[in-house]
């Protein structure tokens, strides 16, 4: 393997165990701030990283925009020729778009698990508009790379 | 005459002493941990992304997916069960139909087998084939997304999503009928491939065929296609049991597989020759048609009457005892328990805790109208008396001028000894509301229950009864609010229909009320015509079809209008909240004009903090349904009546017209928990009263609540209604009496549909407190049985403090004091 191949690689496995750390942090504090922002970078490198976390996104179009109700968050994530891309925008030809009320209201609607369903409803902590599958698959990839960190699968 | 040769007609002579394997496949039945099966999941989707084209039409694809499943269905037996078949590759399955609701367990499929709420076990081979190699099929091809495309995620779609207006069941299945099984016992499934063959043939003469009867050409060769997947399934059990009787050395085991070898060559391919074909050819054809329809309550029917004549002739020839047939009907209730329903943990947390709710109907009258009760009818009630397991959902059928007193007793005498089974539902009145609806009156009086209450003509009408669940009390809401909800924020949801603050008389809030009704059920409505089309084009069920009076004959799927009737359904949650919410409104405002409307919308968005009197004065001194006060009369009735007259007013896709009911299962009590408080007294977030139950603890007198109750107009019921009662105790022959003259009061008022809990408040928040000590507790939900333990806290909270009543004096038995937060007005 080419020597800067190699140390590229070398930087994403850095850069991936800090983002882990960062992320696992992220999911155990109250706030969760930084939570969409570190799930999508940290997915988008196990997807470098990992050829089995990446048979995901083989052959998988999708298109997915993320904003808080208050706007201060919008961010973008297009699943295209088998790579995820981040944007800090919103984009056009969603599949889904997905509303939340806070981080961490995003956080407990995809993670949590024992979601609490009711109180979820009544505070109106996520809206979603478009296509429930495409919902269901990045959630089940946002839990699969949350049990990856905590080391249980 | 009557049809009843027993001599004791409780068969207590029968227990699980001698009916051991009862016994012994009922503990194997409860200990077994429900499995995520993905055989048909696997091979529905290998066919129609890799083998088929989109050329051919969907009747064609589908049945030729079903076939393809239908072949390669692993032919299996898990224990000593006299019947060969299972719904699922597991002893306990939860079958995945992506087409439908499979898609929603996508985000739990690494944790699904550790979750608190009713786990079910998956493997890690099985849910990378679910992640990698079957999801990315359905992306865009389940029933949800295909509409939502189609129609350009229309307005109604997102008023579903918010989940606290109404339901569609559709997106999870249609299923809710009563197949014919008459004609495959009678003449079996070849018999049908061979008329659908002369029909293609005598088509086929025409070489300019039009367009309707292409369609029915491509029926006939579908319903062909699906046949042979049935006769293959059953060839291939027949032939695995073979193998393992030559193998077998236990001899009571041998003879078994032998048996099984022998039925499954027979049945369900040719006619049933005695009960044991005729039981087994049953349950063949049901796990059949739940290769193609989701399992939600595809209900069995009338058992005793489609089965009474193989009974009979094998009792009188002395090839069958009655202890042989209490084992063959218990093997088929074990084996309608052999599945559960696939349910993501959000959908649990709302609703869990319901089977597949497939519904065996007995007793009443024939289609001449003379009592149908026989000694099958009391072998069921024995089996299920002894059994006590969740399915089927039991439903016996009384009528009150044909059916004897002693069977009256004896459902009530059932009823006590399972804590919750049957349900009773009355013949008089339910064959009214049926030929109101068009049902000739032979085809009424054959009536059977689907799922929880619904009624239909047994493998005549298609009811997709369970089309739409809409909430009452958003509706309510709305127009309290100007067409907005507490729960949806400042968003206009509904029309504006005006601040009631504004209203200077009651009728011009039943205006506003009226308006918003007719608004979200007219977009209710849309929904379920944007999805109804939506199953023509992509999921027609020409198995099903050929098991139903009509299609045959018209040329017609059922998802066209096949049957020879057609409705939809649509019940309502919240009913007793909404009538008593109206009742004190018109009392409080307008009559004694206790406080101003405006007032009580203050002391509503309060949850009554600071309005403690106003809320005594709603809770004590306004009228409550299931009383005889005539303003709680006159408003239910107005209202069952109100809505009755709109749902007709509409025609399905089918060309049916929509039928209202008053049956909840669990939504009333999830519903209840997203809503705000009321002007009847709740609380916010406190459950809602179930079906057309009246508000728990607000009927203190069992008499005035059976008359109000029953004194509905029951022509206008025409999709059912639940009422649940509880009694704490019901002990001695007298009890019994005294239980089964307040049914017959009650159906002589006019009541469709009447079931009970026999469990006090102690007993049932002692189970809630400690679940490991009443693990088989039985209790009815809105329609349906579950296990107490399984029901999601808000569910066991709304069983707990509905209105007990003592069996002797008809009172109120009063809530325990220390308990009383429980109840929603306090």
């Amino acid at each position: 393997m080419p020597e800067n191949i190699s140390n590229f690689i070398l930087l994403r496995n850095i850069r991936a165990k800090i983002l882990q750390k960062r992320f696992l942090n992220c999911i155990e504090s109250e706030f969760a701030e930084e939570f969409l922002e570190l799930l999508l970078k940290l997915m988008s490198l196990v997807f470098f990283l990992n050829k089995d976390f990446k048979r995901n996104i083989e052959n998988f179009n999708g298109r997915y925009l993320f904003k808080s109700k208050d706007n201060k968050i919008t961010v973008a994530a297009v699943f295209r020729n088998n790579q995820m891309k981040v944007y800090e925008k919103a984009i056009d030809r969603t599949n889904i778009t997905v509303t939340f009320r806070n981080s961490k209201a995003l956080m407990d609607y995809l993670l949590s698990p024992k979601p609490d369903i009711l109180g979820s409803i009544l505070r109106q902590d996520v809206t979603i508009d478009g296509n429930l599958n495409h919902l269901y698959k990045f959630a089940y990839m946002s839990r699969h790379l949350q049990l990856m960190v905590t080391g249980e699968v | 005459m009557s049809a009843v040769t027993l001599q004791d007609i409780s068969l207590k002579e029968y227990t699980f002493d001698n009916l051991s394997i009862l016994k012994q496949l009922r503990e194997k039945l409860l200990s077994e941990k429900p499995r995520v099966c993905i055989e048909r999941a696997r091979y529905y989707t290998e066919y129609l992304r890799d083998m088929s084209s989109d050329k051919e039409s969907a009747e064609i694809r589908y049945a030729n997916a079903a076939k393809y499943f239908l072949s390669r269905k692993a032919p299996l037996f898990f224990d000593d069960n006299l019947l060969a078949g299972t719904t699922t590759s597991k002893p306990f399955g939860a079958p995945v139909y992506p087409e439908w609701t499979g898609m929603t367990i996508w985000p739990e499929l690494d944790t699904i087998s550790t979750r608190e709420k009713n786990p079910m076990i998956l493997s890690k081979k099985e849910a990378d084939e679910l992640n990698f190699d079957i999801n990315p099929y359905w992306m865009e091809r389940n029933i949800i997304e295909y509409t939502r495309k189609k129609h350009n995620n229309p307005e109604c779609m997102r008023i579903l999503e918010r989940i606290v207006f109404f339901i569609a069941s559709k997106v999870g299945c249609i299923s809710h009928t009563v197949p014919d099984y008459k004609v495959a016992l009678d003449k079996g499934v070849e018999y049908i491939i061979e008329q659908a063959a002369l029909n293609e043939a005598e088509l086929k003469k025409d070489e300019n065929l039009t367009k309707e009867n292409r369609q029915k050409l491509e029926f006939y060769k579908a319903v062909q296609i699906a046949m042979q997947g049935v006769i293959k399934y059953a060839q291939n059990l027949g032939k695995k049991a073979a193998e393992l009787a030559a193998k077998e050395h236990d001899p009571f085991r041998k003879e078994n597989f032998q048996k099984m070898a022998d039925v499954c060559d027979r049945v369900p391919a040719k006619p049933a020759r005695t009960f044991r074909e005729a039981i087994n050819s049953i349950w063949i054809v049901q796990v059949a048609i739940h290769a193609e329809n989701i399992n939600m309550a595809m209900s069995p029917g009338r058992l005793d009457q489609i089965l009474y004549k193989f009974y009979k002739e094998d009792i009188d020839k002395g090839i069958l005892t009655v202890k042989e047939a209490m084992e063959l009907a218990g093997c088929f209730w074990l084996k309608l328990n052999d599945n559960t329903n696939l349910v993501p943990e959000t959908a649990e947390e709302l609703w869990g805790g319901a089977g597949t709710v497939p519904a065996v109907t007995v007793g009443g009258v024939d289609e001449n109208g003379e009592d149908a009760v026989n000694d099958l009818t009391y072998i069921m009630l024995r089996v299920t008396e002894l059994l006590k397991t969740r399915d089927p959902s039991l439903n016996s059928r009384y009528h009150y001028e044909k059916n004897s007193e002693e069977y009256r007793d004896r459902l009530a005498e059932v009823i006590v000894n399972t804590k919750a089974v049957p349900a009773i539902h009355n013949d008089v009145a339910v064959i009214n509301v049926l030929e109101n609806q068009g049902t000739k009156l032979e085809h009424a009086r054959d009536y059977a229950v689907i799922g929880c209450v619904e009624l239909a003509s047994a493998g005549r009408s298609y009811d997709a009864s369970s089309s739409i669940m809409l909430n009452l009390v958003s509706v309510l809401e709305l127009a309290l609010n100007n067409g907005k909800r507490p729960v949806t924020g400042d968003e206009q949801i509904g029309p504006k229909t005006g601040d009631p603050s504004q209203f200077n008389s009651f009728e011009k809030f039943w205006e506003a009320f009226k308006n918003q009704s007719e608004w979200l059920i007219g977009k209710a409505i849309d929904l379920n015509e944007h999805f109804g089309h939506a199953y023509q084009e992509i999921l027609p069920s020409p198995l099903l079809s050929a098991f139903f009076e009509g299609p045959m004959e018209k040329g017609k799927d059922l998802i066209f209008g096949g049957a020879l009737y057609n409705s939809s359904g649509a019940t309502h949650i919240g009913f007793a909240d909404t009538a008593d919410s109206l009742n004190a409104i018109e009392k409080a405002v307008f009559i004694d004009k206790k406080c101003t409307f405006n007032e009580l919308l203050k002391a509503l968005k309060a949850d009554f903090e600071g309005y403690e009197k106003l809320h005594a004065y709603l809770v004590n001194k306004t009228p409550k349904y299931g009383t005889e006060d005539p303003i709680a009369k006159k408003n239910s009735h107005n209202l069952i009546r109100f809505l009755y007259d709109f749902y007709q007013s509409h025609t399905n896709y089918r060309g049916g017209k929509y039928r209202p009911g008053y049956w909840t299962m669990t939504n009333h009590a999830g519903q209840g928990k997203l809503s705000g408080a009321l002007p009847n007294g709740r609380k916010a977030y406190q459950v809602f009263a179930s079906g057309i139950t009246p508000v728990s603890q607000a009927a203190n007198d069992l008499s005035a609540c059976l008359k109000a109750v029953g004194g509905l107009e029951s022509l206008c019921i025409a999709s059912g209604e639940a009422l649940n009662l509880k009694y704490p105790s019901v002990e001695g022959e007298e009890d019994i009496k005294t239980f089964g003259q307040a049914v017959e009061a009650y159906l002589r008022y006019g009541g469709l549909h009447i079931q009970f809990n026999i469990m006090s408040y102690e007993d049932l928040i002692d189970a809630m407190n400690n679940p490991d000590k009443y693990p088989e507790l039985l209790v009815r939900v809105s329609g349906y049985s579950a296990y107490f333990k399984d029901l999601n806290e808000a569910m066991k909270e709304e069983i707990i403090t509905r209105t007990a009543y003592n069996i002797k004096n008809g009172k109120a038995v009063p809530f325990p004091e220390k308990h009383k937060s429980m109840l929603a007005f306090e």
